[in-house]
């Protein structure tokens, strides 16, 4: 049987796009200089919970950010121990989300499924056991949720949409209250934020 | 060295030096065509989206699997381009609308009357963006209008006026340069019908028509 050489060439160009496609699906993620991890850490260090400013034109940590939500990050740092996340819910709209450095929203809590308004969690990896530390803090220790995060680096997102117009400052002002830090240092303190 | 390993070759190859530089010329272009081909189509489906990512309901798009762990390798690519954090659409639905209903690109040349009906959600927004997803600004700094805001008739259906002039009811300023090209991002928060899976569903006939009414 033999193949002509133009079909030679048409079979060996498509194949060689197939695989360049492939390639560069694969591979953007990775080379994504400008994704949502990369933006936040230019805002402040690992462990701390960030207020972002409100999108206004110009001023958008990311892109698409709803111009009637508040957030407040807090991109968490694993390999020195868990992190504590406190937040008191301010209404049922509010969502904390819970994202790997590629955007992958891992796990969500949503305000209105609460019971009560006192979020308190602790983000663990999987080899990281939380059992030890509760008796730093016995009392209450069954409202705490641990969140096990598949990643050592990642980004926990509170969302609080504006219940009406101009309810900006009240968002702002509940979003400030809310609590990230190392989890050993923020037990001994019950009186913390 | 390989200069001269280069003279050995095309002396050996003299005879047929003229088809082997034919050949080499139409490897490279081979080459060229599959990484235009290879490149133009990742960049596409990634960009825009094909049937396999995202679901087109009138003007709107929604990635359906966006920020979703277990997410195809495009969407992934779309996310990590994109700089967004987005909820998975268990908890959250984006619609994104760069054309109004009968597929003309949405500008600020023109002015469009969104009509809406309920949506049986906790909370909504349509916020208005540039082509680059930044807010547009405007004096009255009126960037969106959510489930809270937006004036709404009897029936609960709302009507937004989008335009570079000030309009009635609900009017969404788009700036004062009128070669601006728009896009419209719908979010729905905790929409409260769900399927099996708690993926929230938003009958397609409920999202918002976008109307043009004139254009310069």
């Amino acid at each position: 049987m033999r193949v002509s050489l133009p079909g030679l060439y048409i079979a060996l160009g498509v194949v060689l796009a197939g695989l360049i496609h492939v390639v560069a699906v694969l591979t953007l993620p990775m080379l994504a200089p400008r994704d949502a991890h990369a933006r936040l850490a230019a805002l402040g260090p690992a462990n701390t919970m960030i207020q972002l400013p409100a999108a206004a034109p110009g001023h958008q940590v990311m892109p698409m950010m709803a111009p009637d939500v508040r957030y407040a990050v807090c991109r968490y740092d694993l390999s020195n121990g868990p992190v504590r996340l406190r937040a008191e819910i301010a209404n049922e709209l509010w969502l904390v989300a819970f994202y790997t450095p590629l955007g992958e929203n891992y796990y969500a809590v949503i305000g209105a499924d609460m019971k009560q308004p006192e979020i308190d969690l602790i983000i663990a990896t999987k080899d990281q056991t939380v059992a030890e530390v509760g008796v730093d803090a016995p009392e209450a220790f069954d409202n705490v949720v641990v969140v096990n995060s598949p990643v050592v680096e990642g980004i926990a997102l509170i969302r609080a949409p504006l219940a009406g117009p101009s309810r900006g400052a009240e968002a702002e002002r509940a979003l400030k209250a809310t609590y990230c830090g190392p989890h050993k240092g923020s037990s001994p303190d019950p009186s913390g934020p | 060295m390989p200069l001269t390993g280069n003279s050995t070759r095309s002396s050996l190859w003299r005879e047929e030096g003229s088809t082997s530089m034919r050949a080499l010329g139409y490897f490279i272009g081979t080459f060229a065509v599959a990484l235009i081909l290879g490149i133009g189509s990742a960049w596409y489906m990634i960009e825009r989206g094909s049937l396999l990512t995202t679901a087109h309901i009138g003007p709107w798009k929604s990635w359906l699997s966006e920020g979703n762990p277990n997410a195809d390798p495009y969407t992934r690519a779309h996310l990590a381009r994109s700089g967004r954090l987005p909820l998975t659409s268990t908890a959250a639905r984006y619609f994104v609308a760069n054309t109004d209903s009968r597929g003309s690109s949405l500008s600020a040349g023109c002015e469009y009357l969104i009509i809406g009906a309920p949506l049986n959600a906790r909370w909504w927004s349509i916020a208005l963006y540039n082509e680059y997803g930044s807010l547009i600004a405007n004096p009255s700094k009126r960037y969106s209008f959510n489930s809270e805001e937006a004036i709404r008739r009897a029936d609960g259906s709302f009507r937004i006026n989008l335009s570079r002039n000030a309009r009635p009811e609900n009017w969404l300023p788009s700036g004062t340069d009128p070669n601006r090209s728009l896009m419209l991002v719908l979010r729905v928060y905790g929409s409260r019908d769900t399927d099996i899976s708690g993926i929230g569903q938003i009958p397609y006939d409920r999202l918002p028509k976008i109307k043009r009414s004139r254009c310069e």
